[in-house]
């Protein structure tokens, strides 16, 4: 029978030519030449005598990384060409529409395969420890039995436990073969004697193995990545929404504004801990581009009265938000591309794979004293199981409230609140699970690393101030806010995680300054932040084999300082941004020079490069959990069949979380160069 | 001892105000002071181009730096008759209702019983150590603008003064509004409730270029001079409101080669500087009418076919205008913080309009740094909605860096309109309404 069926790499073609044409329709259909022709086709909407203005934008963004963890040259790791358009136009009534569309093609999957592409990754190699030695484990390499380093079926049978569901080599190499693999975590740190694991790094469609959407992200063929905005949400719509200001009694105002928008709130830069209503695509480029380029709009109502001065404040405006969008999370990355914060996407689609075909994790079975074999674990026994993502739901929706004033003496400050869905996934362990050794199912495993992807609800409440003292001739700005219903990863609960309140602020001080070596008729910008997070109930203690409990550091504070001059009329402007993690002792300098050649070009070249080291970022991998009791308790255990974490630990999973965004970039040094064009 | 001269100060301030108190020729004087007949040069009339070759004949109505530009050929100076800005009537009136009741207090910045109109119309004596202080009231609490008013739109351009090329250009809004002191439009005489206490408002939007446009600024000027002024800027690239530090005000503004201290010719506090009256003199200021001037062909078209100044002479940084022969009180200012980076400013403030209109402004070291030029219009030659305001329209700006040889122009459309200048569009919160 002749089949009619497509294949996937031509299912994948074909998705790449419709993006592809796409657009070039929106390129062509919006770019200098058509944008005349595009103003004048637009509809009316309503009766207006004011035209559409159209404005027309390029960018390319190339950058290039040098070597990570493993030594090997990461090449070129991004060609972004972006196409976007503004438009507004004057509606009846007072309306006003804006709209903002954006397409973008990222060429790095097609020029750096070995990276990024279809023949990212490779075969790789784990590790075990024997008497104290390690030692390289194959991934899905053979049991002891057969003379390997590897605890696998044969193994364990071995034991007498006949029924047991570890895989051997072939089994396990047929269900996920050892090609297009990266250890977990190795662009940034060894293996080191903890645990580790396979993680498939080639677009979805060349390798569908731990696929699938945590939201966004994970579940993307080439074309997917290379034409991020072309989707099921339509991105490419980045902005369209019409506002209004009606004019009530007494000079007040309702200001109001509908459609796909950003909603901003605070006063601090980098740090978001007001500004929280839109997710962030940290794809794009990591922490380093401007939040408004990776805010990710959602379909908001926004309504806020201003009522003007009163007797007391200058200035006096509530405003209600309702986020009725359909949930999204955060960007953060998916595995196998350029920009994966806090490597968290590796590790996603890892444990994913770990569950759906079962895989190697090196050093897991604490066999004897001091040897912790790889092992072979079978599909549906740990990883990460089910994601889910809020679907839409009034229930589900988000609201929030805000005022915001001036007082009589200038100091404007505003009071927020705001119910809404974590943008970061939190991991729920203690999942229904095959046990490995027995076969027995259950629906829980407390201590067990298994996992269901969970976004909680989170309520915030808190508020922002900014004042200019002249006497320091600076301008100093205050956020902070408390927030209720965030969760945390916690060893010490059965279900790996624990929900804590935090406290986030942030106090910001910009201060422009002469520096007659730069200038003597034109300051030059210092504006210095600290941001202090601190987690309340935060749980951690020693244990056997080390700390056990919340990675996340109970107090931590990061700094930044960025120092920006201002040449030749402002068209030459070199800044540093430095960042300092202090905690996780890590720190970040972008230096980059911009020159505005003429109104409508621009270049900016530049770089990240990061100063530090992993020593601090070990933490418990509840290798010694024991939820399978006795098997799973480590060597000589006092309490063989009681779950609980003894506190042996390595890199993965967790020390990502005390490594923050910046060490767990550790390797990824970058240079770039950026264009961009109004037409 | 400190307080010894405080004394001394309020003494004076007693002492020095009744000697120079004002009577109701002295206002007929200072709003009329061409009734009597225009002042003249000999060799100087309509007509005349003071130019390179006869600037040596005409430097007395020059003041030092336009003397300067003309003598090294960078422009031409075109002479007009010298005609009479009659003021909006009911500042006038102000002023003769509150004739006397403005003081200065101890300190330069102090002012007390100020209600509106034009606070110290008496013509300044160098005699009078405050004449330099009350000048500056004067022009403080002038009308410049009016009670509103908006530059709809404002186009700037950065220019080489030597090549001419034309760097950048910005298109803005700017929009003014006095909360306090307000003589013609309602509400009058303030805004109210205002418990900020906010004398002024200067609100600007970029419409262009690419990298400038969506930005916001918010200056919100204290009716105690001695305070502070707030000022917030949005930047489009960021979706926030960004509070300024002071010094940002004496910073170039946009990259432009003014700070906002610069606008309408000195945009500061009173208490920042020490003012000193150096003298009364007739020299060429930029005051005409704009429909008879020739007009820029150059520009971006307007809907009503309103067109902006022409520019020309070296790099396209002078305004193509002609200039009247007219009475101008010369003030030093000399900034309080030794840190600033001006030494001092020389304004040529007209006498009958009291708006700065020529200033030479000094760097550190003491050396002219530029020249600035804020040209006016007579608002009945100007758009038909100003015709009758009684407010001189700044028309046309022209800010020169001698020392890097570098310019910023402006053109404008001023509209005394205040369906324009809603008060609520004056308030932090209205930037971030913004796109």
């Amino acid at each position: 029978m002749k089949s009619n069926r497509i294949s996937p790499e031509m299912h994948s073609r074909i998705r790449r030519a419709i993006k592809a044409a796409a657009l070039l329709c929106f390129a062509s259909a919006f770019g200098p030449v058509g944008a005349q022709n595009a103003a004048n086709n637009l509809p009316d909407l309503g009766e207006i005598k004011d035209p559409w203005e159209l404005d027309f934008y390029f960018e390319n963004d190339t950058r290039v990384r040098g070597k990570d963890a493993t030594g090997s040259t990461v090449g070129l790791s991004k060609f972004r060409n972006t196409g976007q358009i503004d438009a507004t136009k004057n509606l009846s009534g007072g309306w006003v529409f804006h709209g903002i569309l954006r397409g973008t093609f990222d060429g790095v999957h097609h020029l750096n395969p070995d990276e990024y592409g279809a023949k990212a990754g490779g075969a790789i190699t784990l590790q075990s420890t024997a008497g104290g030695t390690r030692l390289p484990a194959a991934y899905g390499g053979l049991g002891a039995s057969s003379g390997g380093l590897v605890v696998d079926h044969d193994t364990v049978a071995g034991l007498g436990l006949v029924n047991n569901k570890f895989l051997n080599s072939s089994a396990l190499l047929a269900a996920s073969p050892n090609q297009g693999l990266r250890v977990l975590g190795d662009r940034w740190h060894p293996i080191g004697g903890g645990v580790a694991f396979a993680t498939p790094v080639r677009p979805c469609d060349t390798d569908h193995r731990g696929c699938v959407n945590f939201g966004g992200y994970g579940d993307q063929d080439r074309s997917d990545l290379e034409f991020p905005e072309f989707n099921s949400r339509l991105d490419f719509i980045r902005e369209a929404y019409v506002r209004n200001t009606v004019q009530l009694d007494e000079g007040k105002t309702l200001f109001l504004k509908l459609g796909k928008q950003q909603v901003v709130w605070g006063r601090t830069d980098l740090f978001r801990v007001l500004d929280v209503i839109n997710p962030v695509d940290y794809s794009r480029n990591n922490i380093y581009d401007e939040l408004q380029d990776i805010r990710i709009p959602m379909w908001i109502a926004q309504a806020e009265y201003r009522m003007g001065a009163g007797d007391i404040l200058q200035e006096r405006n509530l405003q209600v938000i309702w986020n009725f969008d359909k949930f999204r999370p955060n960007n953060l990355g998916q595995c196998g591309t350029a920009n994966v914060i806090l490597d968290a996407g590796c590790l996603f689609r890892g444990l994913k794979n770990l569950w759906d075909n079962g895989g190697t994790v090196a050093n897991f079975a604490n066999v004897a004293p001091n040897t912790l074999l790889a092992t072979n674990f079978g599909p549906g026994q740990i990883g990460l199981n089910r994601v889910h993502l809020p679907s839409w739901s009034l229930k589900n929706t988000q609201l929030g409230v805000k005022f915001e004033g001036v007082t009589k003496g200038g100091v404007s400050f505003s009071l927020n609140a705001l119910t809404f869905r974590s943008q970061l996934p939190s991991l729920h362990g203690g999942k229904r699970a095959v046990n490995a050794f027995t076969g027995e199912f259950r629906n829980a495993w407390p201590y067990l690393i298994s996992f269901d992807m969970e976004f909680p609800r989170v309520h915030l409440i808190g508020g922002s101030m900014d004042v200019a003292f002249e006497s320091i001739g600076a301008a100093v700005r205050v956020e902070g806010a408390v927030t209720k219903g965030e969760e945390f990863a916690n060893t010490l609960k059965p279900q790996l995680y624990s929900k804590n309140e935090v406290f986030r602020s942030v106090i910001g001080i910009d201060r422009p300054t002469f520096v007659p070596f730069i200038s003597t008729s034109r300051t030059t910008l210092f504006s210095g932040q600290i941001f202090y997070q601190h987690i309340f109930d935060h749980q951690r203690k020693s244990d056997q084999f080390g700390p056990v409990g919340m990675p996340d550091w109970e107090d931590n504070v990061i700094a930044t300082l960025l120092v920006k001059a201002f040449l030749m009329n402002d068209r030459l402007s070199p800044q540093v941004i430095f960042a300092r993690d202090f905690q996780a002792r890590a720190m970040a300098a972008a230096p980059s020079l911009e020159w505005l050649f003429s109104d409508k070009l621009k270049f900016t070249i530049g770089g990240n490069f990061k100063l530090g080291g992993i020593g601090h970022d070990k933490f418990d991998d509840c290798r010694a959990c024991n939820p399978w009791g006795p098997f799973t308790a480590p060597i000589g255990d006092s309490n063989p069949t009681t779950a609980f974490s003894r506190g042996l630990g390595g890199f993965e999973p967790l020390g990502r979380f005390r490594a923050g965004p910046i060490g767990a970039a550790f390797k990824e040094d970058e240079i770039f160069a950026t264009l961009r064009y109004k037409f | 001892m400190k307080t010894s001269f405080t004394a001394v100060a309020m003494v004076c301030g007693l002492l020095c105000g009744a000697a120079f108190a004002s009577t109701e020729a002295d206002v007929e004087a200072s709003f009329r002071p061409y009734k009597s007949g225009v002042p003249s040069f000999p060799g100087l009339t309509p007509g005349t181009v003071v130019s390179k070759a006869n600037v040596e004949q005409f430097k007395e109505v020059l003041d030092e730096g336009l003397y300067t530009m003309v003598k090294n050929g960078w422009t031409e100076l075109k002479v007009g008759a010298t005609t009479s800005f009659e003021m909006e009537p009911n500042y006038v009136e102000a002023t003769r209702k509150n004739i006397n009741k403005a003081k200065l207090g101890a300190t330069t910045g102090e002012i007390t019983g100020f209600l509106a109109g034009r606070p110290f119309p008496e013509e300044p004596s160098l005699s009078d150590p405050q004449a330099g202080d009350k000048i500056a009231w004067n022009y403080k609490y002038g009308i410049n603008w009016g009670d509103n008013a908006a530059i709809y739109p404002f186009y700037w351009k950065y220019r080489n003064l030597t090549t001419g090329q034309v760097e950048r250009q910005i298109k803005f809004n700017f929009h003014f509004l006095n909360f306090q002191h307000r003589v013609r439009h309602e509400p009058i005489p303030a805004v109210v409730p205002n418990p900020a206490n906010l004398f002024r408002g200067i609100y600007v939007n970029v419409l262009e270029p690419q990298d400038l446009k969506y930005t916001q600024l918010l200056i919100q000027i204290n009716g105690d001079d001695t305070k502070l002024s707030d000022a917030y800027l949005y930047l489009g690239f960021q979706r926030r409101v960004r509070r300024l530090a002071t010094a940002q005000t004496t910073d170039a503004f946009l990259g432009s080669d003014l700070m906002i201290e610069d606008f309408e010719g000195y945009n500061g506090r009173i208490s920042d500087m020490k003012w000193t009256y150096k003298g009364t003199k007739n020299i060429l200021m930029p005051y005409y009418n704009h429909n008879d001037q020739k007009l820029a062909t150059d520009m971006p078209p307007e809907a009503d076919g309103y067109k902006f100044i022409n520019f020309g002479g070296l790099g396209g940084c002078f305004p193509d205008i002609t200039w009247q022969l007219r009475k101008v009180y010369v003030v030093e200012a000399s900034p309080v913080n030794p840190s600033h980076p001006v030494s001092k400013r020389v304004f040529h403030i007209d006498a009958q309009v009291y708006n700065i209109n020529r200033t030479l402004i000094y760097d550190r070291k003491g050396e002219l740094w530029k020249s600035w030029t804020i040209g006016k219009s007579h608002p009945d030659h100007h758009l038909p909605i100003n015709k009758g305001s009684g407010i001189a329209i700044d028309d046309s700006f022209s800010m020169v860096d001698v020392q890097s040889k570098h310019c910023t122009t402006g053109q404008f459309k001023g509209q005394i309109d205040p369906k324009l200048n809603p008060p609520s569009l004056f308030q932090v919160q209205n930037l971030r309404g913004g796109d």
